[in-house]
């Protein structure tokens, strides 16, 4: 965390990263992050999570100024950020923060996400994509009001971009918030699981940037197949457990 | 002479009330919500009923005409037992399974962290 002049506004926020295989832009994207939080009155410390790369993911990540956390086994989107949000509780951020590695996301808009986050007294903050959807294409619109149709059935919580990889957690959530979920459908678990526990629940408007990579790391439509079908054995296994 | 359906709920009974008070300790300490300890004992309490009631719910079935099988043989009634007994040990297995997942990954999670720190 670099030394800044204490305010009441300054807070101590840890940026998560879960990264696999992204070699090729995570320097670029820890990089923007730190540039864009020297301007703001935020201490930033960027965590990447290294869910099991073969690549370089790690060295990149280091070299950009990162804290990578090393997963010896590959375990998926959802454990790499629950990896994370231990990592954020042990060492006492204030705010936890997501973002995707492959560039999506524009660390200006977690800057803001930040006094949204205090503003709105929320303890889960959500990056919407859908708020205004302008950029994206429209099968990934699809996909996301799909999944976000089949979170509010499941488990009752209403969300415009429950699939969304940009969120804030406040110093509870940190605390409160778990999930087991392993893979992407943490997405909808994570909202449910705050429900549970009564988090106060926010969203704000975010722009997704799709660079050509993005677009090809990015979700299959046909894998909401199989996020469906998880979700489904998750919310029967917790009736019957 | 002793009644094959008497034998049947003698067979079983032992795993229903094993299955009965791992639910009850489990709610009393606090492990399993109330909606789960709900929905198990509606389930374990349903398979004692049916075995209590077994040859009343038979001539039921028979005089209404929805079955028209014999009545229960002791093939019957270790073929039930059976499934009683794997319904109780794949219930089991099944939890414990999701211990051990819920175990392991808590230990990558904190080795993950912990590895990070010794560097």
């Amino acid at each position: 965390m670099s030394a800044k002049k204490q305010t009441i506004q300054t807070v101590n926020v840890c940026v998560i990263i879960p990264a696999f295989n992204e070699s090729s832009v995570i320097q670029k994207v820890v990089k923007n992050a730190i540039q864009t939080f020297e301007k703001s009155p935020h201490n930033i410390s960027v965590v990447v999570i290294n869910d099991g790369s073969k690549d370089a993911t790690t060295e990149e990540a280091i070299k950009a100024g990162a804290v990578v956390i090393e997963h010896i086994v590959n375990t998926g989107a959802g454990g790499a950020t629950s990896t994370g949000v231990r990592y954020a509780e042990i060492h006492n951020f204030d705010i936890a923060a997501t973002m995707d590695a492959d560039g999506q996301h524009d660390p200006e808009d977690l800057v803001r996400g930040i006094d949204e986050l205090i503003n709105k007294k929320a303890d889960l903050l959500i990056g919407s994509r859908l708020i205004d959807s302008k950029g994206m294409s429209r099968v990934k619109v699809i996909g996301n009001k799909g999944l976000g149709f089949i979170t509010y059935l499941l488990f009752g919580v209403n969300s415009t971009d429950s699939q969304s990889g940009l969120r804030l957690f406040s110093r509870t959530s940190i605390e409160q918030l778990r999930w087991e979920t392993p893979g992407y459908e943490f997405c909808s678990e994570m909202l449910w699981r705050a429900k549970q526990q009564k988090l106060n629940i926010k969203e704000y408007s975010i722009k997704a940037i799709y660079t050509e990579y993005s677009k090809g790391k990015g979700q299959n439509n046909w894998n909401a197949i199989n996020i469906i079908k998880s979700l489904l054995k998750r919310r029967i296994s917790e009736l019957l457990r | 002479m002793i009644s094959r359906y008497l034998l049947l709920f003698i067979f079983n009974l032992p795993f229903i009330l094993a299955a009965l008070i791992n639910i009850i300790t489990q709610y009393k300490l606090r492990r399993i919500n109330r909606s789960r300890f709900y929905i198990w004992l509606i389930v374990w309490s349903a398979i004692l009923l049916g075995l209590l009631f077994a040859e009343p719910i038979y001539a039921w079935l028979f005089a209404s005409g929805l079955t028209a099988s014999d009545s229960l043989s002791l093939f019957d009634v270790v073929q039930i037992t059976a499934i009683v007994v794997l319904f109780y040990i794949v219930n089991r297995m099944r939890l414990k399974l999701e211990v051990v997942e819920r175990r392991l990954k808590n230990l990558h999670q904190e080795l993950s962290i912990k590895l990070k720190t010794l560097k």
